[in-house]
Protein backbone atom coordinates (compact mmCIF):
# COMPACT_ATOMS: atom_id res chain seq x y z
CA UNK A 1 0.00 0.00 0.00
CA UNK A 2 1.44 3.32 -0.99
CA UNK A 3 2.59 5.61 2.51
CA UNK A 4 1.95 8.78 0.62
CA UNK A 5 -1.65 7.96 -0.13
CA UNK A 6 -3.54 11.24 0.24
CA UNK A 7 -7.06 10.63 0.15
CA UNK A 8 -9.14 10.32 2.97
CA UNK A 9 -9.81 7.74 5.45
CA UNK A 10 -13.43 7.67 5.54
CA UNK A 11 -13.65 4.48 7.70
CA UNK A 12 -10.66 5.42 9.83
CA UNK A 13 -7.93 3.74 8.21
CA UNK A 14 -6.53 3.14 4.79
CA UNK A 15 -6.37 -0.16 5.63
CA UNK A 16 -10.26 -0.18 6.79
CA UNK A 17 -11.53 1.86 3.35
CA UNK A 18 -9.80 -1.04 1.11
CA UNK A 19 -10.93 -3.74 2.66
CA UNK A 20 -15.06 -2.44 2.67
CA UNK A 21 -14.58 -1.37 -0.77
CA UNK A 22 -13.14 -4.68 -2.22
CA UNK A 23 -15.71 -6.71 -0.35
CA UNK A 24 -18.02 -4.56 -1.84
CA UNK A 25 -16.84 -5.21 -5.02
CA UNK A 26 -16.89 -8.97 -4.22
CA UNK A 27 -20.22 -11.18 -5.00
CA UNK A 28 -18.72 -14.37 -3.10
CA UNK A 29 -16.33 -12.99 -0.74
CA UNK A 30 -12.44 -13.72 -0.09
CA UNK A 31 -10.42 -15.48 2.39
CA UNK A 32 -8.37 -12.39 4.33
CA UNK A 33 -4.90 -13.86 2.71
CA UNK A 34 -6.32 -13.40 -0.89
CA UNK A 35 -8.39 -9.68 0.70
CA UNK A 36 -4.55 -8.70 1.92
CA UNK A 37 -3.05 -9.48 -1.53
CA UNK A 38 -5.99 -7.66 -3.62
CA UNK A 39 -5.42 -4.94 -1.33
CA UNK A 40 -1.47 -4.91 -0.95
CA UNK A 41 -1.30 -4.86 2.61
CA UNK A 42 -0.70 -7.85 5.07
CA UNK A 43 -2.42 -10.28 6.01
CA UNK A 44 -2.24 -9.31 9.76
CA UNK A 45 -3.67 -6.59 8.83
CA UNK A 46 -6.72 -7.29 7.21
CA UNK A 47 -7.07 -10.18 10.05
CA UNK A 48 -7.14 -7.33 12.36
CA UNK A 49 -9.42 -4.85 10.47
CA UNK A 50 -12.18 -8.05 10.00
CA UNK A 51 -12.30 -8.84 13.06
CA UNK A 52 -13.22 -5.09 14.77
CA UNK A 53 -15.85 -5.16 11.61
CA UNK A 54 -16.68 -8.40 11.97
CA UNK A 55 -17.68 -6.81 15.91
CA UNK A 56 -19.37 -3.95 14.55
CA UNK A 57 -21.67 -6.43 12.58
CA UNK A 58 -20.65 -5.21 9.29
CA UNK A 59 -18.73 -8.22 8.27
CA UNK A 60 -19.31 -11.53 8.14
CA UNK A 61 -17.52 -14.76 8.13
CA UNK A 62 -17.71 -18.58 7.55
CA UNK A 63 -15.09 -21.29 7.99
CA UNK A 64 -14.10 -23.07 4.33
CA UNK A 65 -11.75 -26.00 5.59
CA UNK A 66 -9.12 -24.42 7.00
CA UNK A 67 -9.47 -20.91 6.48
CA UNK A 68 -12.46 -18.44 6.39
CA UNK A 69 -13.75 -16.49 3.76
CA UNK A 70 -15.29 -12.85 4.71
CA UNK A 71 -18.02 -11.44 3.34
CA UNK A 72 -20.45 -8.30 3.55
CA UNK A 73 -23.37 -8.79 6.22
CA UNK A 74 -26.31 -8.88 3.64
CA UNK A 75 -28.17 -8.94 6.93
CA UNK A 76 -27.17 -6.23 8.61
CA UNK A 77 -29.70 -3.14 8.66
CA UNK A 78 -27.44 -0.45 6.75
CA UNK A 79 -26.32 -3.06 4.54
CA UNK A 80 -27.52 -1.66 1.07
CA UNK A 81 -26.94 1.61 1.97
CA UNK A 82 -23.29 0.69 3.01
CA UNK A 83 -22.12 -0.97 -0.25
CA UNK A 84 -23.88 1.54 -2.60
CA UNK A 85 -21.36 4.01 -0.76
CA UNK A 86 -18.41 1.80 -1.15
CA UNK A 87 -19.65 0.99 -4.86
CA UNK A 88 -18.57 4.93 -5.81
CA UNK A 89 -15.62 5.27 -3.19
CA UNK A 90 -13.97 2.48 -5.47
CA UNK A 91 -14.17 5.27 -8.36
CA UNK A 92 -11.42 7.11 -5.96
CA UNK A 93 -9.68 3.63 -5.70
CA UNK A 94 -8.67 2.32 -9.43
CA UNK A 95 -6.79 -0.16 -8.73
CA UNK A 96 -8.73 -2.11 -6.04
CA UNK A 97 -11.40 -2.18 -8.62
CA UNK A 98 -8.92 -3.17 -11.54
CA UNK A 99 -7.75 -5.95 -9.27
CA UNK A 100 -11.34 -6.88 -8.52
CA UNK A 101 -12.22 -6.72 -12.22
CA UNK A 102 -9.26 -8.92 -12.68
CA UNK A 103 -10.18 -11.77 -9.84
CA UNK A 104 -12.12 -14.75 -10.94
CA UNK A 105 -14.94 -15.60 -8.29
CA UNK A 106 -16.91 -18.24 -10.90
CA UNK A 107 -16.01 -21.39 -10.99
CA UNK A 108 -13.39 -23.16 -13.20
CA UNK A 109 -13.13 -26.70 -14.25
CA UNK A 110 -10.02 -28.76 -13.22
CA UNK A 111 -7.37 -28.82 -16.06
CA UNK A 112 -8.99 -26.42 -17.97
CA UNK A 113 -6.38 -24.72 -20.01
CA UNK A 114 -5.62 -20.56 -19.20
CA UNK B 1 -30.37 -14.01 42.44
CA UNK B 2 -28.22 -16.30 42.02
CA UNK B 3 -27.83 -19.46 39.12
CA UNK B 4 -27.23 -23.41 40.28
CA UNK B 5 -25.22 -25.48 38.20
CA UNK B 6 -28.27 -27.11 36.54
CA UNK B 7 -29.97 -23.83 35.67
CA UNK B 8 -30.85 -24.10 31.66
CA UNK B 9 -30.74 -21.81 28.80
CA UNK B 10 -33.79 -20.08 29.94
CA UNK B 11 -32.99 -19.73 33.60
CA UNK B 12 -29.95 -17.73 32.57
CA UNK B 13 -31.78 -15.63 30.13
CA UNK B 14 -34.18 -14.52 33.01
CA UNK B 15 -31.38 -13.99 35.64
CA UNK B 16 -29.22 -12.20 33.29
CA UNK B 17 -32.39 -9.97 31.66
CA UNK B 18 -33.64 -9.32 35.75
CA UNK B 19 -30.30 -8.07 36.69
CA UNK B 20 -29.51 -5.72 33.62
CA UNK B 21 -33.46 -4.22 33.76
CA UNK B 22 -32.60 -3.89 38.13
CA UNK B 23 -29.24 -1.74 36.88
CA UNK B 24 -31.41 0.08 34.30
CA UNK B 25 -30.54 -1.70 30.85
CA UNK B 26 -32.98 -3.12 28.65
CA UNK B 27 -32.10 -6.31 27.10
CA UNK B 28 -33.76 -8.30 24.58
CA UNK B 29 -33.33 -11.59 23.71
CA UNK B 30 -32.81 -12.38 20.21
CA UNK B 31 -31.62 -14.53 17.59
CA UNK B 32 -30.98 -18.50 18.08
CA UNK B 33 -31.51 -18.27 21.82
CA UNK B 34 -34.72 -17.03 21.27
CA UNK B 35 -35.85 -19.45 19.39
CA UNK B 36 -34.50 -22.00 22.19
CA UNK B 37 -37.43 -20.30 24.59
CA UNK B 38 -39.92 -21.00 22.44
CA UNK B 39 -39.06 -24.47 20.93
CA UNK B 40 -36.53 -25.77 23.68
CA UNK B 41 -37.16 -29.14 22.57
CA UNK B 42 -36.46 -28.48 19.19
CA UNK B 43 -33.53 -26.29 19.22
CA UNK B 44 -30.95 -25.54 21.49
CA UNK B 45 -28.24 -23.07 21.71
CA UNK B 46 -25.28 -22.61 24.02
CA UNK B 47 -25.03 -18.78 22.97
CA UNK B 48 -27.51 -16.13 24.78
CA UNK B 49 -27.65 -13.60 22.51
CA UNK B 50 -29.19 -9.98 24.16
CA UNK B 51 -29.49 -6.65 22.29
CA UNK B 52 -29.07 -4.14 24.24
CA UNK B 53 -29.64 -0.67 24.02
CA UNK B 54 -27.20 1.28 21.76
CA UNK B 55 -24.68 2.99 24.62
CA UNK B 56 -25.06 0.88 27.44
CA UNK B 57 -22.04 1.34 29.44
CA UNK B 58 -19.92 -2.16 29.57
CA UNK B 59 -18.51 -1.33 33.27
CA UNK B 60 -23.09 -0.89 34.14
CA UNK B 61 -23.22 -4.46 32.02
CA UNK B 62 -20.32 -6.30 33.82
CA UNK B 63 -21.10 -5.44 37.25
CA UNK B 64 -24.75 -6.76 36.32
CA UNK B 65 -23.84 -9.80 35.22
CA UNK B 66 -21.13 -10.58 37.71
CA UNK B 67 -23.85 -10.84 40.51
CA UNK B 68 -25.07 -13.83 39.14
CA UNK B 69 -21.59 -15.36 38.06
CA UNK B 70 -20.52 -14.34 34.29
CA UNK B 71 -17.35 -12.71 33.78
CA UNK B 72 -16.40 -11.16 30.55
CA UNK B 73 -13.86 -12.88 28.74
CA UNK B 74 -11.87 -11.49 25.42
CA UNK B 75 -14.01 -11.10 22.15
CA UNK B 76 -16.68 -9.64 24.58
CA UNK B 77 -18.73 -12.98 25.75
CA UNK B 78 -19.51 -13.56 29.06
CA UNK B 79 -19.04 -16.95 30.93
CA UNK B 80 -19.80 -18.70 34.09
CA UNK B 81 -17.39 -21.05 35.59
CA UNK B 82 -20.13 -23.95 36.31
CA UNK B 83 -22.48 -23.52 33.66
CA UNK B 84 -21.76 -23.92 29.61
CA UNK B 85 -23.47 -20.81 28.41
CA UNK B 86 -21.84 -17.87 27.18
CA UNK B 87 -23.86 -14.39 26.85
CA UNK B 88 -23.23 -12.09 23.89
CA UNK B 89 -24.37 -8.80 23.30
CA UNK B 90 -23.85 -8.43 19.22
CA UNK B 91 -24.08 -4.74 18.72
CA UNK B 92 -27.45 -3.17 18.35
CA UNK B 93 -29.78 -1.94 17.04
CA UNK B 94 -32.05 -4.66 17.55
CA UNK B 95 -33.40 -5.20 13.92
CA UNK B 96 -34.55 -7.76 11.62
CA UNK B 97 -32.84 -7.32 8.16
CA UNK B 98 -33.56 -3.42 7.22
CA UNK B 99 -36.08 -2.71 9.74
CA UNK B 100 -35.99 -1.81 13.16
CA UNK B 101 -37.48 -3.75 16.10
CA UNK B 102 -39.16 -1.64 18.58
CA UNK B 103 -41.44 -4.06 20.43
CA UNK B 104 -40.88 -7.35 22.09
CA UNK B 105 -42.51 -9.47 24.83
CA UNK B 106 -41.90 -9.43 28.55
CA UNK B 107 -42.16 -13.11 29.98
CA UNK B 108 -42.16 -12.73 34.09
CA UNK B 109 -41.61 -15.98 36.39
CA UNK B 110 -42.04 -14.91 40.31
CA UNK B 111 -39.59 -12.03 40.36
CA UNK B 112 -37.62 -12.29 37.58
CA UNK B 113 -38.00 -11.06 34.28
CA UNK B 114 -37.09 -11.71 30.37
CA UNK B 115 -36.95 -9.37 27.65
CA UNK B 116 -37.61 -11.70 24.64
CA UNK B 117 -38.61 -11.33 20.24
CA UNK B 118 -42.11 -12.11 19.70
CA UNK B 119 -42.43 -15.02 17.83
CA UNK B 120 -43.13 -13.70 14.61
CA UNK B 121 -40.17 -12.04 15.06
CA UNK B 122 -38.06 -15.17 15.72
CA UNK B 123 -40.03 -16.41 12.77
CA UNK B 124 -38.50 -13.60 10.82
CA UNK B 125 -34.91 -13.83 12.19
CA UNK B 126 -34.44 -17.32 11.31
CA UNK B 127 -35.74 -17.27 8.31
CA UNK B 128 -33.10 -14.22 6.97
CA UNK B 129 -30.35 -16.72 8.00
CA UNK B 130 -31.60 -19.15 5.64
CA UNK B 131 -32.89 -16.31 3.21
CA UNK B 132 -29.63 -14.24 3.35
CA UNK B 133 -26.76 -17.81 3.96
CA UNK B 134 -29.11 -20.73 2.89
CA UNK B 135 -28.75 -21.90 6.29
CA UNK B 136 -31.10 -25.09 6.16
CA UNK B 137 -31.41 -25.68 10.18
CA UNK B 138 -32.59 -21.91 10.73
CA UNK B 139 -35.14 -23.02 8.04
CA UNK B 140 -35.87 -25.66 10.37
CA UNK B 141 -35.82 -23.65 13.34
CA UNK B 142 -38.48 -20.99 12.05
CA UNK B 143 -40.72 -23.56 10.61
CA UNK B 144 -40.92 -25.47 14.18
CA UNK B 145 -41.43 -21.57 16.12
CA UNK B 146 -44.44 -20.89 13.55
CA UNK B 147 -45.67 -24.41 13.68
CA UNK B 148 -45.64 -23.95 18.09
CA UNK B 149 -46.94 -21.18 18.60
CA UNK B 150 -49.31 -20.51 15.06
CA UNK B 151 -51.58 -17.86 17.18
CA UNK B 152 -48.79 -15.44 17.99
CA UNK B 153 -47.07 -15.55 14.53
CA UNK B 154 -48.52 -13.41 12.21
CA UNK B 155 -47.91 -14.71 8.57
CA UNK B 156 -49.32 -12.52 6.85
CA UNK B 157 -47.19 -10.13 8.41
CA UNK B 158 -44.01 -11.90 7.39
CA UNK B 159 -45.68 -12.40 4.21
CA UNK B 160 -45.58 -8.30 4.11
CA UNK B 161 -42.10 -8.00 5.49
CA UNK B 162 -40.12 -10.49 2.52
CA UNK B 163 -42.17 -8.43 -0.04
CA UNK B 164 -40.62 -5.21 1.37
CA UNK B 165 -37.21 -6.73 1.97
CA UNK B 166 -36.96 -8.24 -2.01
CA UNK B 167 -38.20 -4.56 -3.20
CA UNK B 168 -35.60 -2.72 -1.28
CA UNK B 169 -32.89 -5.56 -2.38
CA UNK B 170 -34.34 -7.58 -5.11
CA UNK B 171 -31.06 -9.96 -5.09
CA UNK B 172 -33.23 -11.96 -2.16
CA UNK B 173 -34.12 -15.02 -3.88
CA UNK B 174 -38.22 -15.67 -3.72
CA UNK B 175 -38.08 -19.11 -4.33
CA UNK B 176 -36.74 -19.63 -0.54
CA UNK B 177 -39.81 -17.49 0.62
CA UNK B 178 -42.08 -19.79 -1.20
CA UNK B 179 -40.24 -22.53 0.23
CA UNK B 180 -40.76 -21.32 3.94
CA UNK B 181 -44.15 -20.89 3.68
CA UNK B 182 -44.22 -24.41 1.56
CA UNK B 183 -42.64 -26.22 4.52
CA UNK B 184 -45.36 -25.29 7.19
CA UNK B 185 -48.25 -27.08 5.09
CA UNK B 186 -46.15 -30.02 5.01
Amino acid sequence: MRRDDLRPAVFGTATRDRVLIRLALSENGLHVRELARQIDSSANAVHRVVIALERAGVVVSRPVGTTRIVLLNRRWYGALELRALLERLAVAYPEVADRARGYRERPRRIGKPL
Amino acid sequence: MTLSTGATLVDVAFAACTVLDRAGETAVLCGGSAAAFYVPDRYQSFDVDFVVEVGAAPHVVDRALASIGYVREREGYYRHAGLPYALAFPIGPLAIGREEVTAWRTERRDAALLHVYAPTDVVRDRFLHYWAWGDRTALDVATAVARARPEAVDLAAIRAWTDREMASDPSYDASRVARFFASLRE
